[in-house]
């Protein structure tokens, strides 16, 4: 299943722009602007200028909030978000009670939250490194799913699951058939490929973010097969139901 | 083809499709059977020992993708024999050339004897009546053909001499050993399928399309996945999953995404 663009022009509009320089231009405006991040729960609020909103906005980042203000856009990120923005592309301080955190301190926070964290850390990196953009998979039932370019512009290609063995008993998804019947059929029907990264720790711990330059990332996607439409040739034809495709 | 002949007639209901339809129940009565009785039948005898067929009379061209050349003698395995049977291309013989039912031969394949393998045949059957080749993974069609190339054992052309039969037979008694251990860390690579060909030549096989694999009763693990990955190569492995009576085949595919500009 190839990429699903959303109508004609929209290939060559993204081809155009493409994100890595979208994100790299929300590095830079981030990094003027100074800009701070409120831990609140398991999300970081910030709030920004027309420019930096529209950058964000851009490179799906964050989800705006609706507020009464009109000077500044108020963005909700999710942990991963803005950890990748702060540790990873070092634009972005996260505070907590007008207090900054060092790195360690908001991983120790954002672990502390979710068990599950570091992987979905390492997962969320892996793909936005790749310049994929990168989202909640919620209501998929995934843990995230990955577009080629904005949303706008093009359907999501992948629900991607999160998979450590390590973890053992935290994650245990997809560890029996019927979980595969479901992620598989769920995925098919929303036009999407099923994704698992499987993350390894590699031995080292989960102490510290500087631990993830060790972990390493495997990608492998899980498809049906369907016997009665690959009889022809070499090529696995996937299941198309394009009539209920997703966002 | 009479295998392709037979996927019309024989096709199971489509259990993959997306949409939402129901397959057909039927309530009143189960409908009368839509396969026609072959004109031409092969014939095989059973062995009990070995537990496999040797065909005596050979009709029709099933024989160009099922059953395994062993010194000029062609042979069934159990899923060939009960699919032959059960589509009517096959009368199987018992020992002392008394002709069998086909109540007879699930009776026979039910008693747990012969290592049959109720979920692995319905695979088969599905994949046969569609017209795709099966045969076993790491048993070698024939010896003129054999590679070592993803088969379990190594494999060597043997002279042809009815001794060397047994000796073979032998080595497909140990290669069923070897399945065996293998049945121990629950997944298992059982056939080897190739697309339907015409031209397909138990001499030449070349390399499957993939090898179907089983597990018994969970998906695989990371760590089953790379090992059996590491056995078979490049040939890409599917799994199969038979439950509740449904068959449905799955790839675990590695996949690297692009970096995307």
């Amino acid at each position: 299943m190839g990429p699903r663009w959303k109508g004609k022009g929209s290939k060559a509009k993204a081809l155009a722009d493409p994100m890595s320089k979208i994100v790299l231009q929300l590095h830079s405006c981030l990094i003027q602007s100074n800009s701070e991040g409120l831990l609140c729960g398991c999300s970081v609020l910030l709030s920004v200028e027309a420019q930096q909103a529209d950058l964000l906005s851009r490179s799906c980042f964050g989800e705006t909030m609706v507020t009464v203000e009109k000077d500044k856009q108020w963005f909700e990120l999710s942990m991963e978000e803005a950890f990748y923005l702060c540790y990873a592309l070092k634009c972005l301080k996260i505070v907590e009670d007008q207090c900054p955190k060092s790195d360690d301190q908001i991983w120790q926070y954002m672990k502390s939250r979710s068990a599950l964290f570091p992987y979905l850390y390492k997962a969320y990196s892996h793909l936005r490194m790749k310049n994929w953009v990168v989202m909640s998979g919620i209501t998929y039932g995934a843990d995230f799913v990955a577009y080629r370019h904005h949303p706008e512009l093009v359907h999501s290609e992948y629900a991607v699951i999160v998979s450590s063995e390590e973890e053992g008993d935290a994650d245990k998804r997809l560890r029996v058939w019927s979980d595969i019947h479901c992620a598989t059929r769920l995925c098919g029907g929303v036009a999407k490929t099923l994704l698992v990264l499987d993350i390894s720790r590699n031995g080292h711990s989960v102490d510290s973010p500087s631990c993830l330059e060790s972990y390493t990332v495997k990608e492998r996607t899980i498809t049906r097969w369907n016997p009665e439409q690959c009889r022809e040739d070499h090529t696995i034809v996937e299941s198309e139901n394009g009539a209920k495709a997703g966002i | 083809m009479e295998e392709v002949d037979s996927a019309n007639i024989l096709g199971e209901p489509d259990m993959n499709d997306v949409d939402d339809q129901e397959e057909e129940v039927y309530y009143a009565s189960v409908p009368a059977s839509k396969l026609q009785p072959r004109a031409v039948v092969s014939m095989a005898r059973w062995n009990n020992e070995m537990g496999i067929a040797e065909v005596v009379v050979q009709k029709g061209t099933f024989s160009k993708t099922t059953g395994i050349v062993r010194s000029g003698k062609l042979y069934y395995s159990i899923e060939e024999v009960l699919f032959l049977v059960e589509i009517g291309a096959l009368l199987l013989l018992d020992e002392s050339d008394t002709g069998l039912s086909l109540e007879d031969i699930y009776v026979k394949m039910s008693g747990g004897k012969y290592k049959f393998c109720w979920e692995e045949f319905r695979a088969y059957r599905q994949l046969k009546s569609l017209g795709y080749i099966v045969g076993r993974h790491g048993i070698p069609w024939s010896m003129k053909g054999a590679k070592s190339n993803c088969e379990s054992i190594p494999s060597q052309g043997f002279p042809e001499s009815d001794k060397v039969l047994n000796l073979e037979s032998e080595e497909i008694r140990s290669v069923i050993g070897l399945f065996n251990e293998m049945q121990i860390n629950k997944v298992r690579p059982v056939f080897n399928v190739y697309l339907p060909n015409s031209k397909f030549r138990k001499s030449s096989p070349g390399d499957p399309s993939f090898v179907l694999c089983f597990t018994r009763g969970y998906p695989p693990s990371k760590v089953e996945l790379e090992a059996l990955e590491g056995q078979c190569g490049s040939i890409p492995l599917k799994f199969c999953n038979v439950e509740q009576g449904r068959v449905s085949f799955f790839s675990f595919d590695t996949v690297e995404l692009p970096v995307l500009p």
